[in-house]
């Protein structure tokens, strides 16, 4: 038996397919994700330093960073009083380093080779002495620092770094 | 009558203080401030353990070795004749082969005593007679049981005091040391939690300094130039030290500012000069480390003219072991106090501006030990368990001073030995505000107030 189905009718039919098509479809289950942050840290590469080197300790690493050789018991001794007979460290030691670097035995890169290659430089130094390698900003503030200056001279870096605190500590 | 000519100003000088409040240059003004009395303080701490015998009371060898002989081998601090017999206490005279036979000649035409004024029996009433124990009570006016070697002093110094309270700066305080063993490099900060380091004073071993280790590590160091060298290094040092900026996490700096390090290495360079081209200002007789160390003084004195320098001596201190070589010893401090006095009186400024203090650290035992010296002389040492390590004495010199009055008695003993550190805070105007603090020797007071 055949049923006349008015255009109407197709209408309302066609409407309800379509509504209950996006019914269904807006029922399907989907994951909800929710994404959190943890507080961490962030501390400077140097924080593991938080020891104080013992007198011996310090000249013992410095005198070996300067002269490329171990410090030699008696010298040690004596250095060791000549500190312990100041009370301010940081004048000792300024004097301390004044004196190797009046030595002609004293071992420093050259000038030129800073100058040449100011990256490598720095690396070396933070290497050598912080026993680490500088941060980025770190790296391009000495860089540039370097450029910047031309009667800078390698001394005077090694200066600096071996009379700083990051140096004393480890 | 002196004394009451003394309490008669002491009373005036209060009422000033009370009508015209103090600004100290730390900024305090109010009740604890008073103007101060003097300018300058030089404190020797006539250290090694002195006994009162060969001291005040001027016997000689008649207690110490039951001979005979009286005198007075102190002759620049103290009135009194000297030993007329048994003389070994000086010179060693060569010719006749007599050690120590001749005695020094005084610098002072008046002994200090009759310039100021003497507490002959004061007491170092608690804990140790122990050398550092001693110096520690010194410049901190506080005795502790506890307190070891290798510690720092466990209250305040003096030092911290009026660096903190008085706005001194690190280069107004000095503490001169005649060595570096005994922790005596402890000595010019305490390790109390609200004081220490950030108001200690300046120390130096000038012995040590200047002597060979200093020679192989310092003499001839390099001078970078101020305003170019320098300047970079501290630039780049500053950076460096930024990038390291944690809590304590520093070099032990006293936080003398850079116009005061300069200074330093500046008088170390030129002391150096002066060693090596003999220009040192030297007591007349400076054959110990006592003497040696007393004219490092004078020239700390003359270069950074401190508000307060503090002296350790330390040769009398062979008494352990050697009587002789004690008494030559003792008349040898007497020789470099006086001697300090004399070279104070010549440094513009300071000259009539200074109060000096002397006090031995504790005193020494009463009986010998089996210890005989070339001259069978007994020897003594510094015990736990003898009232006489107890017995010092306590000599103020300067300006409103008195003159010649005695204060105490052996039967009516006046100070103690943590009065010291009240009697420089009172000097300076700052006795209410240290006292406030309460971290004194409960039974401590300033000298001025035992007349």
């Amino acid at each position: 038996m055949n049923t006349l189905i008015s255009g109407k009718h197709v209408f309302r039919i066609l409407t309800f397919a379509l509504f209950g098509m996006i019914l269904f479809s807006s029922c399907e289950v989907e994951d909800y994700y929710v994404y959190g942050i943890n507080d961490i840290e962030i501390t400077p590469v140097n924080s593991e330093k938080d020891k104080a080197k013992t007198e011996a300790q310090y000249i013992s690493i410095l005198y070996t960073n300067l002269f490329q050789k171990a410090i030699g018991p008696n010298q040690m001794l004596e250095a060791l009083k000549a500190i312990e007979s100041i009370g301010d460290k940081q004048i000792a030691f300024d004097m301390l380093v004044s004196k190797y670097m009046n030595d002609p035995a004293v071992v420093l890169p050259t000038d030129e080779s800073m100058r040449e290659n100011p990256e490598q430089f720095v690396r070396d130094t933070y290497s050598r002495f912080y026993v680490r390698q500088p941060t980025e900003a770190e790296l391009q503030w000495m860089i540039n620092y370097i450029e910047s200056r031309p009667a800078l001279t390698t001394e005077l870096v090694y200066f600096s770094f071996a009379t700083s605190n990051e140096h004393f500590h480890y | 009558m002196k004394r009451r000519k003394f309490i008669a100003s002491s009373t005036l000088a209060s009422a000033g203080a009370i009508t015209m409040p103090y600004v100290l240059p730390s900024g305090l003004l109010g009740a604890f401030t008073k103007p101060p009395i003097s300018e300058y303080v030089v404190f020797v701490l006539f250290a090694g353990g002195v006994r009162q015998q060969e001291s005040v009371l001027q016997r000689y060898l008649a207690e110490g070795q039951n001979e005979d002989v009286e005198g007075n081998i102190m002759y620049n601090m103290l009135a009194g004749a000297p030993p007329i017999d048994k003389i070994a206490y000086g010179q060693d005279d060569t010719v006749n082969d007599i050690i120590g036979g001749i005695p020094i000649n005084p610098i002072l035409q008046t002994p200090l005593d009759q310039l100021g004024t003497l507490f002959p029996e004061v007491r170092f009433s608690k804990g140790g007679a122990g050398h550092f124990s001693g110096l520690s009570t010194g410049v901190s006016g506080n005795y502790y049981s506890t307190q070891g070697l290798r510690q720092r002093p466990l209250s305040p110094t003096i030092f911290e005091y009026l660096r903190r309270y008085g706005g001194f700066k690190a280069t107004d305080c000095w503490f001169v040391s005649v060595g570096i063993t005994g922790s005596r490099p402890l000595l010019n900060y305490s390790a109390h939690a609200d004081y220490g380091r950030p108001y200690g004073g300046n120390f130096i071993a000038p012995t040590v300094t200047f002597g060979t280790p200093g020679m192989k590590n310092y003499q001839d160091f390099k001078n970078y130039h101020p305003d170019t060298e320098w300047q970079t290094i501290l630039e780049m040092r500053e950076f460096l030290n930024q990038n390291f900026a944690q809590p304590g996490l520093e070099i032990a700096h006293l936080y003398n500012d850079v116009n005061e390090e300069d200074s330093i290495k500046e008088f170390v360079k030129s002391t150096f000069e002066k060693v090596e081209n003999g220009s040192l200002i030297l007591p007349p007789v400076n054959d110990n480390t006592d003497l040696k160390t007393v004219g490092y003084a004078v020239e700390v004195l003359n270069w950074f003219k401190p508000k307060l320098m503090v002296i350790d001596l330390s040769n009398i201190d062979v008494c352990h072991g050697d009587y002789t070589s004690y008494l030559k010893n003792l008349h040898r401090a007497d020789h470099a106090v006086g001697f300090l006095w004399r070279e104070i009186q010549r440094i513009p400024g300071m000259a009539g501006n200074t109060t000096m203090l002397v006090m031995p650290e504790h005193g020494r035992d009463l009986d010998h030990n089996p210890i005989k010296d070339d001259n069978d002389w007994y020897s003594y040492d510094h015990s736990g368990n003898n009232e006489n390590v107890r017995r010092i004495f306590s000599l103020m010199v300067g300006p409103g001073i008195d003159g010649g009055l005695r204060v105490g008695s052996v039967d009516n003993p006046k100070g103690d030995a943590s009065d010291i550190v009240p009697t420089i805070a009172d000097l300076f105007g700052l006795k209410d505000i240290v006292a406030s603090k309460g971290l004194l020797e409960p039974t401590a007071r300033s000298l001025f107030d035992r007349m």
